[in-house]
Parts: structure tokens; sequence; C-alpha cells
């Protein structure tokens, strides 16, 4: 609860007799105003100096002697991290943070722009990897969730270059990302860091798997790992949000399996050797029931619904409508188990899958031997009526949880 | 947001005792070290740099026509060296090469630039007057291959700029340092 509602709402309560003007005070005085901001005018003034001291450099960096632009360079990293720990230690913590994590783009700036400098824009994968490994050094410096969040994006950058540029994985740039700011968050969970984690292995997993030139389905084997560590995390909602990515990621193939798996030509490409993918997947979803059984969340055993590999059957469209049946008990899962928690979330989640899974089927089983105008008067129609009973449903719980209410 | 369990009890969860803050004094020496370590590395890409030019063995390669109308577009040019595309039988590996593949290309010295004699998936020996350039396989085909070494930027100073006027070759001073570190010392329209 914020300052401002607090004093915006505060005196209604009190002429409701809902609460006393002595206890407004003293809720109000659990919330403090916040340390006094710098005036914006000063704030503003000094990026239009720092602007044009930018503009100047950057227009005559060429013409720079070499030693200068380096001192420029390393001045100005210095510079950022003094100032951001000075406003830190002021209180004023925000400008600190943004100031440190200036300081930590400036190194990147430095590397690439010294470099530059020498054209040393070869193979070096360590000049890169020394960027994520700073702002690692950081994130646990200053236990920070901005420094954290850059970290994972930098990571990101550095491995999509060496494998985009350089024709070669860092593992050792994974490795770190997976367990240094793994560690960090089990021990500081957090859901939008959890989130932004899981995503940015995701795309170091996809980048690893497209390296290799392997099938695709392998993905979901570090995918489903990323999801088996969320298990493991106490702190619920955190869990939750590194589970996120890997659970879309799936979903989405199975979305796409059920629209063109009938056609053996993709589903071709998508067989790994049987016994490895099994074996591998089965490891994972061993880790990840343990997990589930610790934290006593066994239901949520459903979600790996979605990892059944469908793709092994050459069944044509009996494999598609196999798919279909298995989207619907996923989303059906997750609609059940959110009436049952009454989470207003997860049921509109729920909802949400549940509609774009009939969709997919309706475009699937009629699109062929449908006129087109009686497809999509009937489409609305379907989609307009489960919107409107699931919507109905939803309602009904919730007005069961809350009866005063209602 | 609680979840029925299935069959067990819930347990407790054993919450990991969340981190705790830095000290301010160990928080201080942390940061002093930390920024160090920092500038340390960006004065030894510096001195990297510096010293693959000073220490490294010079040789001279030949690039394709070079448009000028590319400098129009950003600070630097793309260089087509004559040994980005080789043909495949200069290949020596006991596997076909494979895109993304790290190559070694031997190279010697033919009328004025050197040219490549073989390329190969390890280093391999050199004659006194030979060199090596690693690079990665970018594209395989039947007949060749394309290969990419990390020169083929060109951040062009602005006096180069003026002086590529018409479309023509360049020679190109790369050097090789020991550890197998290249860079380009210097850009020449070629006559």
């Amino acid at each position: 609860m914020s300052r401002k509602f607090l004093e915006t709402d505060g005196p209604g309560w009190v002429q409701k007799g809902i609460i006393t003007e002595e206890q407004r005070e003293q809720l109000l005085a659990l919330y403090p105003t916040d340390a006094t901001a710098i005036g914006l005018l000063p704030l503003l003034g000094s990026f239009l100096v720092g602007l044009s001291a930018l503009s100047l450099v950057a227009a005559n960096w060429q013409g720079l002697p070499e030693l200068l632009r380096l001192a420029l360079l390393l001045g100005s990293l210095c510079g950022a991290y003094a100032a951001g720990e000075y406003f830190r230690r002021r209180g004023n913590t925000n400008l600190g943070m943004g100031l440190i994590a200036l300081g930590l783009v400036l190194f990147g700036a430095s590397i690439v722009l010294t470099s530059q400098l020498y054209q040393l824009i070869g193979y070096d994968l360590t000049g890169l990897l020394a960027w994520a490994v700073a702002g690692m050094g950081l994130t646990w410096l200053y236990r920070s969730n901005l420094l954290f969040i850059m970290t994972v994006v930098i990571g990101g950058i550095v491995q999509g270059y060496n494998t985009g540029q350089l024709g070669a994985f860092s593992y050792l740039t994974a490795a770190f990302t997976a367990l240094g700011l793994g560690y960090y968050w089990w021990r500081r969970p957090n859901s939008l860091a959890g989130g932004v984690l899981a995503a940015g292995l995701l795309w170091q997993a996809a980048l690893l798997i497209n390296h290799l030139h392997i099938k695709i389905t392998w993905f979901f084997v570090p995918a489903m790992l990323i999801y088996a560590f969320g298990d493991w995390q106490p702190d619920r909602p955190a869990g939750r949000a590194m589970q996120g990515p890997p659970l879309v990621a799936a979903f989405l193939f199975t979305l796409g399996l059920a629209l063109f798996g009938e056609s053996d030509m993709y589903t071709g490409q998508l067989r790994p050797p049987l016994l490895a993918y099994l074996g591998a997947m089965g490891g994972v979803l061993a880790i990840s029931l343990l997990g589930k059984r610790q934290r006593g969340r066994l239901t949520s055993a459903t979600d790996w619904l979605l990892l059944l590999p469908g793709f092994y059957f050459t069944g044509g469209l009996a494999l598609a409508v196999a798919t279909l049946v298995v989207l619907y008990a996923y989303s059906g899962s997750v609609l059940f188990r959110a009436h049952q928690e009454q989470n207003p979330d997860r049921v509109t989640l729920g909802t949400v899958l549940f509609i774009v899974t009939t969709a997919v089927a309706y475009f699937k089983l009629t699109w062929g031997f449908m006129d087109k105008s009686l497809f999509f008067l009937l489409g609305g129609i379907l989609l307009l009526g489960l919107s409107w009973y699931l919507r109905r449903r939803a309602n009904h719980t919730f007005a069961d949880k809350t009866p005063a209410k209602s | 947001m609680s979840e029925q369990p299935l069959t067990l009890p819930a347990r407790p969860p054993v919450q990991p005792k969340p981190l705790p803050e830095l000290a301010p004094t160990q928080h201080r020496r942390w940061l002093k070290w930390l920024v160090a370590a920092q500038v340390l590395f960006v004065l030894g890409v510096a001195a990297a740099g510096y010293a693959t030019g000073a220490l490294g063995q010079s040789i001279w390669l030949r690039t394709a026509p070079v448009d000028p109308r590319d400098l129009l577009y950003g600070d630097y040019v793309r260089l087509n060296y004559s040994i980005s595309q080789l043909p495949g039988h200069l290949w020596h590996g006991t596997q076909l090469p494979r895109r993304q593949q790290a190559a070694y290309v031997l190279l010697e010295p033919r009328n004025g630039s050197y040219e490549a004699v073989g390329v190969y998936s390890e280093k391999p020996e050199t004659q006194p007057n030979q060199a090596v350039l690693r690079g990665s396989v970018q594209d395989v085909w039947r007949r060749g291959l394309r290969l990419r070494y990390g020169l083929e930027r060109y951040y062009v100073p602005e006096d180069m700029g003026r002086e590529i006027q018409k479309r023509q070759s360049l020679r190109v001073q790369v050097s090789i340092a020991p550890w197998g570190q290249a860079r380009i010392v210097k850009v020449e329209t070629a006559p």
C-alpha cells in the first residue's frame, strides 16, 4: 500500500468510522515520505551538459589520440561508479543504482570501442564474457534486481554475438549465467527476475540447439530443466514466474504440432533418437516431480501434459487430433486448478488457453470442408458461447468465495 | 496462492536463508576490486591490440574491389578478401567441412600478397615463409567454402575515406600475433 493511497482515501475511512483519526495518523507514520528526491531541473540540466560532452567526443572520436580515447573511456567508467556509490550512500538509491548500471554499460562500450581502436573485431570470446562477469559481480555486490536483469540481457547478447558472428557457442557463458544468476535467484527469489532469467536461459538454449544443428525438440530438455528448477523454489510466486517461459514455449510448440503435425514432412524433422530423448526427458521429469512432491504441489504435474512426445507417431490427421486432445486436457487442467485455488489471474489465463485451443481445433477440423462464411459464423458463435460460459463459471466461483459481496 | 497437496501433507517449505546485504566495509572493498578489474581488463585489451601489431608476423592480403558507396552507410567498409572464398580441394581434414567450424588457413606469399595453399581443421605446421590465419567456415557448397576471419570490417580513418573514390581493390596489412590473434594494421589502395 502506498502512502499516496492512504493520504487520499484515509479521510474517507475516518468519516465512515472504519478507523479513527489517530489510527489514520499511525498508519501514515508507517509509510514515511521518500528521502527528498533530486530536483528535476538540475537533473535535466546535468543530463543536457552530459549529452553535449558526449556529442563533442563522439564527433571528434577519430581525431583524438589513442591514449586520450582510452583515458576518456576509463574516466567515465570510474566516474559513473563513483557517482553511483556517492548517491546511493546519501540515500538516493534509484539514482545511485541507475549510475552503477550506466557504469556497467560503459564497461561494455569500453571493451567494444577499445577493440575497434585496434581493429580487433575478431574472434575474441573473452572480451564480451568479461562484460557478463562484471555484471554478475555487481549483481552479487549490490543485491540489485536491475543489475540482475541487465546481466541476463548481457549474457544473451554475448551468446548471440558468439554464435552469430564468431560461429562458436560459449558453454562458459551459458554455465556462468545459469549457475551464478540461478543461485542468486534461489537465495533471493523474485518473480520478475525469475521470468527474465528463464527467458534469457531459453534464448541461450535455443542458440545452442541451432548451433549444434540437432532436432529442435531437444530444446525442451534444458527448457524443462529450468521449469524443474522452478518446482524446487520454496517461494511459490517466484517459482511460477520461472516456469512461465518454458511453459509458453511448450504450449506454442504443441499448438504448432496440432496445426501442422499431420504432414509427416514437418514431424519427421522433430524426432530425435527415441531412447536418448525419452531418457533425458524422463530424468528431468523425475527431478521436477520430486521437487513438486517436496513442496507439496503435485497437482501442477499436469503441466507435463504439454511434453508428451506426440511427434513420434506417424498418424497424419490422427496425430493432430490427439495433440488437440492434449491441449484441451492441459488448458482444462489449468482452468480446473485455477477454480480450485480461486485464483482470478489463473482463471483468465486458463480461459484464454482454452479459447485459443478451441479456435485452433475448429480451424483445423472444419476449414477444409465448410463454406467459408458458415465457417466464420459458426466459429464466432462457438467462441462467444464458450467465453460467456467460462466467464460465468469464473464469476460463480468467486461469488462462492466472497458471498457477502454478491 | 496455496495449492492443495495431492497426497502428502505439505512439509513446511525449507526456505533458504535470504541472502543478507553486504556489510559496508566489505561492500566498499569488493567494489574497489571490481572496478579495478574492469579498468585493468580494458587496458589489457588495449595492450593486446598494441602487442599484436608490434610483435606479430606481418602479411599483406588482397581484397575484392570495394564499393566507395559503402562508406556512405557507416564508418567502416566490408572487406572481401581473395582468401574469403576458397576452392574445396584446398580442404585438408578427416571430415568434410561444416558450417561454423574453426578453420586454419595456411598462407604463402605469391607476387606481393599472401594466398591460401591449404585449409585445415587443426593448426598446421608452417615453413618460415608461411603464415596461418584462423577463421571459421561460413558456408560450404560443392566446389568451395566461404570463410570468415574477423578481419572483414575495417573502421576507416577519415583521410582514407576520401582516398577511395572509385571501385578498386585494396591491399590490407594484417599482423598475426604468435598466440593467433590477428588485426588489421594498415589498408592501402592496390596499384
